[in-house]
């Protein structure tokens, strides 16, 4: 490893440690079952390198000897959503033994948690496209296990669609990849190749492909169908960390990849119609949800759709600054949205005593997605403002606040009916402290990040930003209490459009049927003894 | 008329040495003890790959191919062996894939001085030879002879264990094989007849668009296309290879199909001119394409492990296939095109990925005495080094970092994109994809705990799963070599100097 010369020697050593340790940790578990025990309940150390990392680390680099042409880098958006991951990888792993108990000491609970850790982990610090191509496969594959946890058939059933929809995003991914690496003259580091993008050969459909992978990642529309049956699938634990840190391959993707400095107008443009309709779609169809779960999944694909909005205004005004202001909003959703799933998995393990002061938070959290003023959410959405600008952007964003409170309520109300049916019962203080902390990072961190990415504490304050991120919130309530008089409101299976899908697979079942007999066909002597003959005589006449 | 004159090269025995080592194995086995006979083919296999890596050793070292004249005579009135870089390389490969697959056979044919262990060991070496001979054979007879030598060695490989059913699949074999044969034989005569001459680095000398040399060309690759199994003509496959016992399957899957393929590789890049390659090739990548996509749904749809591999195997050649036209179209030279580099290394991954793979399937058979993959579930539980073999070979097989599969559909969509050829693309994309799903169902009952704790039906041979998974790893670790054309493997290539 050829360290920075600028940094101690130690930093760098940080950076491989983030990925490296929770592998470590891996092999150590599949290899001496008798770790295991132990391990169970000090998961929570795993992601604390890449959370030093992500303090100490920032602008080291480090590269393995040719011919490994992997290499790690961290910069100031790398670091913002690395620690943030590690964070909620830490309060989960707190969690996780108090909900599993006995059974997170078996190999399969440990190593799906650790692998898809450690692609959560180095997908924030890989340098090179292969580094980065193999992080976001691990966080997404292994990921199914942690979808499927509960071994029921729904959740093996959500595990199928979300393992289709993660190899699907990876092919586009990787088509893309190569793309982006033919127009860099081969070259395979991100930093180079993003520098010289501007005037690559291809360049808009190898940005096109990337988009496509890092959306089914993000869950943008179409490609949101797996998230909502997978977190209503997951158990809340898992459900935090997919939602909280693994969704952010998504989101460094856009940081990555997207040559902000050079104004892409087509697409860029593209790319904010795509977030801006899943921001609205996601908050429509999450109303017709019954479970909260299934709505904080589609509060994701809303939240997500808001980032690539931002992502698409940027690279189409070509604004330098939208990687930290991206990595910020994804830093608070982060903490925000893993956050609600440990609150949820809080709140079914209690019953009436000491539930206020679980709830409240809730509250203030979910509201903090919406842009509550003086959340750590409010600070996010000024940091985004710039991105919006003026005209329609700036109103579909404000209408994007409006419509995430009517969300955030509607979800409020269905937390409420979550509770342990022992009415005296108290969850674990384990779990209740996670949600806790992720709930005072929700609310702390931005306000004590915002001089690092650039913002201004007065401004903050000042009335006319109370003012534009109060309204929505106001309207917001007075929406949902219009809603309310909506006796019969649909519902809507988690997945929407997947049902629809869904009745095509009796034609998937044909289509394999229909090859079966073609294979059928080819294997009968005569026909294949002619087909023979026929190649000898197609290929000498292909060439004469 | 003829080539330049060409001279024996120094480390040019080790070619001889390459063919004679296993055929004095042969001789040996026969003459030895019955408890000494697998001693003596490992012994034989071990000698086989120190030759292969000198040869490899020498090729990189002079940066030049390593010759032999055998008597000293010049072709074409002589035989001439000749390993250039890619012909090392394969032989290197074939050699390191033989000797895990020897561990993993060894005791597995039942007692010592019974016909089933002298059969097989007979048959690997005498495909171990007749693998070096193809690799190195600079003569389209000579080829021809190695190639029967191949396809009579493998056949008693299916039925081993003389069931009615392998009995019917090894015929199968053996009648489409010879079908293969009678087409490559017409195509030798035809060249024969119009220039007399076989030897293939005189013919590149005097080639030109002549309907002769391509009528043959034609004949010879569809005789060769049967023998490789490329769809349609992979009738025999699935039966052959899921039929024969795991050692075996790992051989024919692994190596057997490559040597004919290797000679048609040699046939087009060699000595067909390339203006006349454009039709040829891309028919030959249609139908590498049909392989990817109907192999791997029908490897979707298998109930059997084995089944499930060899159809995967099926799909696998197929992209060896698109080689045809990304190497030829490109218009650039083919031995440094990127395409050239991704043929080479989907092969090698191939190689090692499927070998692991079936043994780990005859592990699988051993540890729940089946291989039906809906009963599955608690396999990684009571065979954990199995599963990891497994694992790694599917994540060579799909396709994922690091792993020589990655490397290969890497290399190979530079090459698709870098022409504008996005239609390839799709097909390796949707292979991929296709991939994905066969490995995933075979994958996720696996990792699954059991619902009732389950015993294994044999005790484990540890050096057994440890062969298997040295195999594994090795197509994991072809994934760091750097992802660009590799230039050992345009070394001495003929066509690269000729007009």
């Amino acid at each position: 490893m050829t360290p920075d010369a600028t940094l101690p020697p130690f930093v760098p050593l940080l950076l491989a440690l983030a990925s490296l340790f929770p592998l470590g940790l891996l092999a150590l578990t599949l290899a001496f079952p008798g770790v295991r025990p132990r391990l169970a309940t000090l998961l929570w150390l795993a992601p604390l390198p890449g959370l030093a990392a992500a303090v100490f680390a920032q602008a080291a680099t480090v590269s393995l000897p040719t011919p490994l042409e992997l290499g790690l880098a961290l910069d100031r958006p790398g670091a913002l959503l690395l620690g943030s991951a590690a964070l909620i990888w830490c309060a989960a792993g707190i969690t996780a033994p108090a909900w599993w108990g006995e059974k997170l000491r078996s190999l399969p609970y440990q190593a799906w948690w650790l692998a898809t850790l450690a692609g959560s982990m180095t997908v924030f610090v890989a340098a090179d496209l292969v580094t980065f191509y193999l992080a976001f496969s691990l966080v997404s594959l292994a990921g199914y296990g942690l979808v499927t946890r509960d071994g029921t058939p729904a959740a093996l059933k959500a595990g199928r669609v979300y393992f289709a929809l993660a190899v699907t995003g990876e092919a586009f991914l990787l088509s893309g990849f190569v793309l982006l690496s033919i127009g860099a003259g081969g070259e395979t580091r991100i930093a180079a190749i993003v520098a010289a993008l501007p005037s690559a050969p291809l360049m808009a459909p190898a940005l096109v492909l990337v988009l496509l992978g890092l959306a089914a990642k993000l869950g943008l529309v179409p490609l949101h169908l797996w998230m909502p049956p997978s977190y209503g699938a997951a158990p809340y634990p898992a459900a935090a960390v997919l939602s909280g840190a693994a969704v952010k391959a998504g989101v460094i993707g856009l940081v990555r990849f997207l040559p902000y400095e050079t104004p892409l107008e087509t697409l860029g443009t593209a790319l904010a119609a795509a977030g801006f309709f899943s921001a609205f779609f996601g908050v429509a169809i999450g109303l017709t949800q019954r479970h909260p779960k299934h709505v904080l999944a589609y509060s994701s694909i809303s939240q997500m759709g808001v980032i690539a909005a931002v992502a698409g205004l940027s690279l189409a005004a070509g604004r330098a600054v939208a990687p930290t202001e991206i990595a910020y909003y994804g830093l608070h959703h982060v903490f925000a949205k893993g956050g609600l799933f440990l609150a949820l998995a809080a709140l079914s393990m209690t019953g009436n005593r000491g539930r206020a002061a679980l709830f409240w938070p809730v509250v203030i959290v979910a509201l903090g997605i919406a842009g509550l003023p003086l959340t750590g959410g409010a600070l996010a959405k000024l940091a985004i403002k710039d991105a919006l600008g003026s005209g329609w952007p700036k109103t579909l964003g404000s209408l994007s606040a409006v419509a995430s409170t009517v969300l955030m309520l509607h979800f409020l109300t269905l937390a409420t009916v979550v509770r342990s049916r022992d009415a005296s019962a108290v969850a674990p203080v384990a779990i209740r402290a996670a949600w806790w902390g992720m709930a005072l990072a929700s609310l702390a961190l931005p306000w004590l990040l915002l001089p690092a990415v650039g913002g201004s504490l007065a401004s903050a304050l000042a009335p006319s930003s109370l003012v534009e991120l109060g309204w929505p919130i106001l309207a917001g309530v007075a929406l949902f209490a219009l809603l309310r008089l909506w006796r019969n409101r649909p519902s809507l299976p988690p997945g929407d459009i997947l049902a629809v899908i869904r009745r095509g697979e009796p034609w998937l079942a044909r289509l394999s049927n229909g090859v079966a007999a073609i294979e059928g066909f080819l294997t009968d002597w005569t026909v294949a003894g002619a087909v023979l003959l026929l190649l000898a005589l197609a290929l000498a006449g292909a060439m004469l | 008329m003829s080539a330049d004159v060409i001279a024996t090269s120094p480390g040019g025995g080790l070619l001889v040495a390459a063919i004679v080592v296993p055929v004095i194995g042969i001789l040996l086995l026969w003459l030895v003890r019955p408890r000494a006979v697998e001693g003596v083919a490992l012994a034989a296999l071990l000698a086989n790959l120190g030759v292969a890596l000198a040869v490899l050793r020498t090729v990189t070292s002079s940066d030049a191919p390593v010759v032999y004249l055998i008597g000293g005579w010049q072709p074409p009135l002589g035989l001439a062996l000749r390993s250039d870089g890619i012909a090392a390389v394969f032989m290197a490969m074939a050699a390191t894939v033989l000797v895990p697959v020897a561990i993993y056979a060894r005791g597995a044919f039942g007692e010592p001085g019974e016909r089933r262990p002298m059969v097989f060991w007979t048959m690997l070496l005498a495909i171990t030879a007749a693998l070096n001979l193809i690799f190195c054979g600079q003569d389209v007879f000579n080829l021809y002879v190695a190639l029967e030598l191949l396809t009579f060695a493998a056949v008693p490989l299916v039925s081993l264990d003389g069931s009615r059913e392998t009995l019917k699949a090894a015929l199968r074999y053996l009648v489409f094989a010879l079908a293969g044969s009678v087409l490559y034989l017409l195509g030798v005569a035809i060249i024969y007849g119009a220039y007399g001459t076989l030897d293939l680095m005189g013919l590149a000398a005097i080639r030109g668009p002549d309907g002769a040399l391509l009528l043959a060309i034609g004949l010879m690759t569809a005789g060769l296309a049967a023998k490789t199994a490329l769809f349609p003509l992979h009738l025999w496959l699935p039966p052959a290879h899921a039929g024969a016992p795991p050692a075996a399957s790992a051989v024919l899957s692994a190596l057997v199909v490559k040597g004919s393929f290797f000679i048609a590789l040699r046939l087009w890049f060699d000595l067909l001119p390339p203006e006349r390659a454009v039709a040829g090739s891309t028919l030959l990548g249609i139908f590498g394409a049909a392989a990817v996509i109907i192999g791997s749904a029908m490897a979707l749809r298998q109930a059997r492990l084995k089944l499930l591999v060899a159809y995967s195997t099926v799909a696998q050649l197929g992209y060896l296939f698109l080689v045809f036209p990304l190497g030829l179209g490109s218009g650039a030279a083919p031995f440094e095109s990127t395409a050239w580099t991704a043929g080479a290394l989907q092969l090698m991954a191939h190689a090692f990925a499927k070998a692991a793979m079936f043994m780990a399937a005859g592990l699988v058979y051993e540890a729940i005495g089946h291989d039906r993959i809906a009963e599955f579930r608690g396999l990684g539980r009571i065979a954990p080094l199995t599963v990891l073999t497994m694992t790694l070979a599917c994540i060579s097989l799909m396709g994922l970092p690091p792993s020589g599969g990655f490397s290969a559909k890497w290399l190979m969509l530079t090459a698709a994109l870098g022409e504008g050829a996005w239609w390839w693309v799709l097909v390796i994309a949707a292979g991929g994809l296709l991939a994905a799903g066969y490995v995933f169902r075979v994958l996720v009952p696996a990792f699954t705990p059991p619902e009732e704790p389950i015993g294994r039906v044999k005790p484990v041979v540890v050096a057994r799963e440890a062969a298997a998974l040295a195999l594994a790893v090795i197509a994991i670790l072809i994934g760091f070599l750097p992802l660009a054309p590799w230039p050992l493997l345009a070394i001495g290539r003929i066509a690269a100097g000729a007009p």
